[in-house]
């Protein structure tokens, strides 16, 4: 199980009370616009919700058949290439709003993940394989083609500098 | 061989993942509640509105539009292109498409909340130098081939 979760701070209550504030006002000030910002959350809670389930499943399954050694084997301080590999791919494949993929990497760093890993997964998710054509028909291949190339150096390199600066590389085990 | 499924130790873990999410949910309502608000209230409009023209200036102004933008990839690529029609950089053009996909403003409570202040702070610090530098070298790689 995870050492940095479940959480215990009121940090969400406060923001959650904060929010319905904020939303309050906009309301009292101008009606349908508190209306379109309520309905574009609801929309949003929409297309979240399900995959958030899923994702409950994901790190259930995660915790009951990978054994945490393992994942600190394969993504930890000692992983070298194979976790670059692993994190840098991982962002390119993975789809959806990065919301719903903090619990799971949130899990996976109190199993020995490293933080470089995550940082690199995170950025590496700016390549959007789905939106690609829609790039490609706004800016041209070879624009595109640049920049995802970038994208994913930058990310590689964003989670060896995030490594140094957290100083939180994990030893295997 | 037939390999037995530990249900135990699944019930285990699965009440372990429903404790967690539901210690987050609080803030991922109110973040989906931004969300909702930004969506409504940074329009496209008001994104254009901002740029000046100058390129320097205009890619400080793309990377911080893109950071405070919220809502599918697509957007951005359509803000960008009309960014680019009206004369605004390619440099300016390109830290905007970044950041909008990169850095989350929104997001950043729930970010704070499971990962922690400190990695929070250099991720997404990361990702705003690499925002600017990457727009950089896009557009010069760019024009080094064309």
């Amino acid at each position: 199980m995870t050492k940095n979760t479940p959480h215990k701070n009121r940090s969400g209550r406060i923001m959650l009370f904060l929010v319905a504030a904020i939303y309050l006002v906009i309301f009292y000030l101008d009606p349908s616009k508190g209306e379109k910002a309520l309905f574009a959350a609801a929309g949003t809670l929409k297309i979240i919700g399900p995959v958030l389930i899923l994702v409950l499943f994901l790190i259930a399954l995660m915790n009951t058949w990978i054994d945490p050694k393992s994942i600190a084997k394969h993504m930890g301080g000692e992983s070298g290439a194979k976790g670059w590999i692993i994190a840098l791919a991982g962002g390119v494949l993975t789809h959806g709003s990065s919301l719903v993929w903090y619990p799971l990497l949130a899990d996976l760093r109190g199993h020995s993940v490293k933080d470089g890993l995550i940082v690199a997964f995170f950025y590496a998710r700016a390549v959007k394989i789905p939106w690609l054509p829609v790039m490609v028909s706004y800016f041209g291949l070879p624009f595109t083609v640049i920049l995802s190339l970038y994208i994913v150096l930058g990310a590689w390199l964003q989670g060896m500098l995030a490594d140094k600066m957290l100083g939180r590389v994990k030893r295997e085990g | 061989m037939r390999i037995k499924f530990p249900a135990s130790r699944f019930a285990a873990a699965l009440k372990h993942a429903v404790r967690l999410l539901l210690s987050i949910m609080p803030m991922i309502i109110a973040v989906i509640g931004l969300v909702g608000i930004f969506e409504v209230v940074v329009t496209p409009q008001m994104l254009k509105s901002l740029f000046s023209g100058s390129p320097l200036a205009d890619t400080l102004i793309g990377t911080a539009a893109g950071g405070l933008s919220v809502g599918q990839p697509f957007l951005s690529y359509i803000i960008g292109g009309e960014l680019l029609d009206d004369g605004i950089s390619l440099y300016a053009v390109t830290a905007f498409i970044l950041s909008f996909v990169t850095l989350g403003v929104v997001q950043l409570p729930l970010e704070a909340e499971l990962f922690g202040l400190r990695f929070t702070a250099v991720r997404n610090l990361l990702a705003l130098a690499f925002a600017l530098i990457i727009s950089v070298a896009t557009v010069a790689t760019l024009r080094l081939f064309s």
